[in-house]
């Protein structure tokens, strides 16, 4: 394949990649734990903007862009009642509990949308309907340039959201430090309450993106997440420029050594490059070391 | 030491062999009444599981490290024996073995360089391992026959004598689990025990016990992949299928489920989980293959609801105190006052140069200073000055970016922490850093796992152990406390547990950092006492503090830090009145002019 192609195709696999890894860090970093049940959020986003485009009108020439705003409500929600679940009442314990926690709720949504929806590979509907386009030798689908637009605008909105807005200044303020946050009056768990909304919003977006391009089915959650954690761990733990960069170079490489060897050489060898890169800059390709304070 | 009203030591293990061999039994009448082979082959497996969770109690339960490899270990420990003897059709015994170094071999090389990483970082890496090796058991189909795998692998067999199905192979597991269990409690009981709940509830203060936490990782990870092993091992010839499914994720996923249900840190509890929960599928029938939905909602309410585990629970119920009666030698005895004794005199911590930069931020520049034998050093400063940076860099928390850092000539800087604490040079936290869960007796006991004589069994070392422990505590104040869980007591009793952790090394140094901060006036009278008795025995002491009412009276000497830089150093009174520091306290307007350096 052509190397334009190639770039095209990472491209918008970093993109929804990139996602992915955003509301990844948005939770780690409010709550200092990774939440492993991130992937199958993002697998039940595209999982219910499959059942809602079963159900739904969607004759239009842009069904998926449709669907989107509800596929973001309502994973506000679930993220919400997730951190009821699985966060909050673990909140003042170690964090290898809030892992584990995060762990048993990915399993019961893996399988629980097993049982409803059964184990097969389903598609969402395209952001926007019609054939593909080509000009300079590159074909891309409407899909993939409207998921290179649409994850670009909810990455943008976020980082405005983050850094120009009351809310979003709070929000920075007690994932950095929450007894400070709280001395100056922010109501701390509100602030984690909201970045689990968020960042499952995005996570079901995302899920939406992935269940056009790549499909999605029940058990493809864990592997996303792993890429997530892998994005945040190569860009610097903790950091969101770092994590969307990280998620980037994944897809690349990714796309990259699955065209010049195979599939699970490229899977392999990322593993391979993420334990190198865990034994010799553990800070991340990017990040400072951050160690703890005594 | 007053009697206390707990069942004697003895009386518990009485107890706990009794409970056990009622536990056996009931398991042996239970398979034997119903004599089903599918509920035969069932409790077999499950036998195969508590080993896999024994293995990973030692690793997740005793050293709190997330570990994600535990199924994969248990997968390659399967492909292993099965491949073996599908293919060269060598002996069973021999296949087991060469499960176990295979699975140690591969453990030993992943955990050179993950054992040190934190604890997100270590729980990737292995879940990396973990996916590294689904993708080869499913892809290299020469070897391992790709997706489908193989059927037909052989069963167990003996010296030439073949297993029978059914009751042979639920014998072998189940003794070979009752073995692997006496082994687990032989290696974990005693100090051991209570050296790993240090490591596993504060990894710092396991570093200023002078514990190498990084060592009990590397162990604790290879035991776990032998367990891991010999379960996969025995399993495989029970299922006498072998294909990817053993080494995929739910495996793990089970293991995890059964050791937080079962209970992390207790053997009893491997049973417990693996009992309960390998057998749900078939009470979840009526889930078919959904029955994964329930283990999740059982991990996610074990860990609400009883983070202890079913384990944890009934201790709370039985008498199982959580440490033994108080030592029975008087704190008096010869054996506690051979605590690590050093030559004492001569030899003075000096530091040289020293400077440490985060990021653009220059913490410490050129700091020099050094403490005497028996002296004590009241180092002050603003916040932020650098102190207890530079306390870090002492004792190797952090690493210094130039200068040294010595101890009678011999070079400490870059050492890593728990080596500094053995060599003599000790130190308390602004917060003091102790195992909440345990004694005051415990937590300074885990002091002789690094130091002191290693000789011995496990109970005479714990024994010996109490013994430093107590006359530690003692000379520290707290004598009285000796068994009240550190996190009932208060804050000034947590100091002093702290002091006596750091005198249990026998130090020629101790860097105390803000120990008189959060004490009442009386406290602090006290403390500063026992400090002085200390020092008369030869300890020398660098003292970080603010309060002045407490260090000038107690500091031979002072030395003052400012962003950065020693800007003061010698006798209380000269420091005090030196225009730089009042400066440096209290701002350019209250100072004359002009700072000075001496």
């Amino acid at each position: 394949m052509e190397i334009g192609q190639l770039f095209l195709n990472a491209l918008v696999l970093g993109a929804s990649y990139a996602l992915v890894a955003l509301g990844f860090v948005l939770v780690l970093n409010a709550t200092a734990a990774v939440n492993f049940a991130h992937g199958d959020l993002v697998m039940a986003g595209g999982m219910l903007a499959v059942a809602l485009s079963a159900v739904l009108p969607l004759d239009t020439g842009v069904p998926g862009l449709l669907v989107l705003p509800l596929v973001l409500l309502a994973m506000a929600g679930a993220g919400l009642l997730f951190s009821l679940v699985a966060y909050f009442p673990l909140r003042r314990g170690p964090p290898v509990s809030v892992f584990i926690s995060t762990i048993a709720v990915g399993i019961m949504l893996q399988h629980g949308i097993k049982a409803l929806m059964g184990p097969a590979e389903q598609v969402a509907p395209p952001l926007i309907a019609g054939p593909r386009l080509e000009f300079a030798g590159l074909v891309a689908s409407r899909q993939a340039l409207a998921t290179l637009v649409v994850a670009a605008l909810l990455i943008g909105g976020t980082a405005l959201l983050l850094a120009r807005t009351q809310f979003g200044r709070r929000l920075r303020a007690s994932a950095q430090d929450p007894e400070m946050a709280r001395a100056i009056g922010v109501r701390v768990p509100v602030m984690i309450a909201a970045s689990f909304a968020l960042g499952t919003a995005l996570a079901g977006a995302a899920g939406l993106l992935f269940a056009n391009s790549y499909f999605v089915s029940p058990g493809s959650g864990g592997n996303l997440m792993i890429k997530a954690y892998i994005a945040v761990t190569i860009g610097g733990w903790g950091s969101a420029p770092g994590a969307l960069a990280g998620a980037l170079m994944i897809a690349f490489f990714e796309v990259g050594v699955a065209a010049w060897l195979s599939s699970p050489v490229a899977e392999a060898a990322l593993y391979g490059a993420l334990l190198l890169t865990l034994v010799l800059r553990p800070q991340g390709l990017f990040g400072e070391p951050a160690g703890r304070r005594v | 030491m007053a009697a206390r009203a707990h069942p004697s030591e003895h009386r518990i293990q009485l107890m706990r062999r009794l409970a056990w061999i009622c536990a056996a039994a009931a398991l042996a009448a239970y398979a034997f009444a119903v004599a089903d082979s599918y509920v035969l082959r069932v409790l077999t497996l499950a036998g195969t599981y508590a080993i896999l969770v024994m293995g990973y109690q030692f690793v997740f339960g005793q050293l709190g490290a997330l570990s994600l490899a535990q199924g994969a270990f248990f997968g390659i420990g399967a492909y292993t024996a099965a491949l073996l003897g599908l293919k060269l059709g060598t002996p069973y015994i021999l296949n087991v073995a060469a499960a176990v170094i295979v699975v140690v071999a591969l453990a030993a090389l992943i955990a050179v360089p993950v054992r040190r990483l934190q604890s997100h970082y270590f729980a990737l890496a292995t879940l990396g391992i973990a996916e590294v090796v689904l993708i080869g058991v499913r892809n290299w189909e020469a070897l391992t026959g790709g997706g489908d795998g193989y059927a037909q692998v052989p069963g167990m067999a003996l010296f030439g004598l073949v297993i029978p199905r059914g009751w042979g192979e639920f014998a072998t597991v189940w003794s070979a689990a009752g073995l692997l269990a006496v082994l687990a409690w032989r290696l974990q009981r005693g100090l051991p025990a209570r050296v790993h709940a240090l490591a596993r509830e504060d990894p710092i203060a396991a570093a200023a016990a002078g514990i190498d936490t990084g060592r009990l990782r590397f162990n604790a990870f290879l035991w776990s992949a032998a367990y891991g092993a010999i379960a996969g091992a025995l399993a495989i010839p029970v299922v006498r299928v072998i294909s990817p499914e053993v080494a995929e994720f739910k495996v793990m996923v089970a293991c995890l489920a059964m050791t937080v249900v079962g209970g992390r840190t207790v053997i009893a509890g491997a049973f417990v989980g693996a009992l309960l929960l390998y057998p749900m599928p078939e009470w979840f029938r009526f889930l078919e293959d959904h029955y994964l939905i329930a283990y999740g909602g059982v991990l996610l309410a074990a860990v609400l609801l009883a983070p202890d585990g079913i384990a944890g629970l009934a201790a709370r119920v039985l008498p199982a105190p959580r440490s033994p009666g108080p030592p029975p030698a008087p704190v008096t005895d010869r054996e506690a006052d051979a605590s690590p004794a050093r030559p004492r005199g001569g030899a003075a911590l000096e530091v040289r140069g020293v400077a440490k930069r985060f990021g653009g931020l220059t913490a410490l520049e050129g700091v020099s200073l050094r403490v005497e034998a028996g002296e004590i050093v009241g180092l002050i400063g603003p916040n932020g000055a650098g102190k207890t940076t530079l306390a870090n860099i002492i004792s190797g928390q952090y690493a210094a970016d130039a200068g040294q850092v010595s101890l009678g000539g011999r070079t400490l800087t870059g050492l890593p922490a728990f080596r500094i604490a053995r060599a003599g040079v000790a130190r308390t936290f602004q917060t003091p850093a102790l195992a909440a869960g345990l004694s005051a007796l415990d937590n300074v006991a885990t002091v002789c796992a690094g130091v002191g004589r290693t000789d011995g069994g496990p109970a005479a070392r714990l024994r010996r152990a109490h013994g430093v422990a107590a006359a530690a505590l003692a000379r520290a104040g707290a004598a009285a406390y000796d068994m009240e869980t550190v996190g009932a007591l208060p804050h000034a009793l947590r100091r002093r547990v702290e002091l006596a952790r750091a005198l249990a090394l026998g130090p020629r140094f101790i860097v105390l950092d803000e120990p008189a901060a959060g004490l009442t006036a009386d406290d602090i009278t006290d403390l500063a006492a026992t400090l002085r008795d200390l020092a008369e025995a030869g300890i020398g002491f660098l003292v970080i503090d603010h309060d002045m009412d407490f260090l000038l009276p107690l500091a031979g000497r002072l030395a003052c830090l400012h962003e950065g830089r020693l800007i003061a150093s010698g006798s209380a009174d000269a420091v005090r009145a030196d225009p730089a520091v009042i400066e440096a306290y209290l701002g350019p307007d209250f100072a004359a002019s002009g700072g000075t350096h001496r």
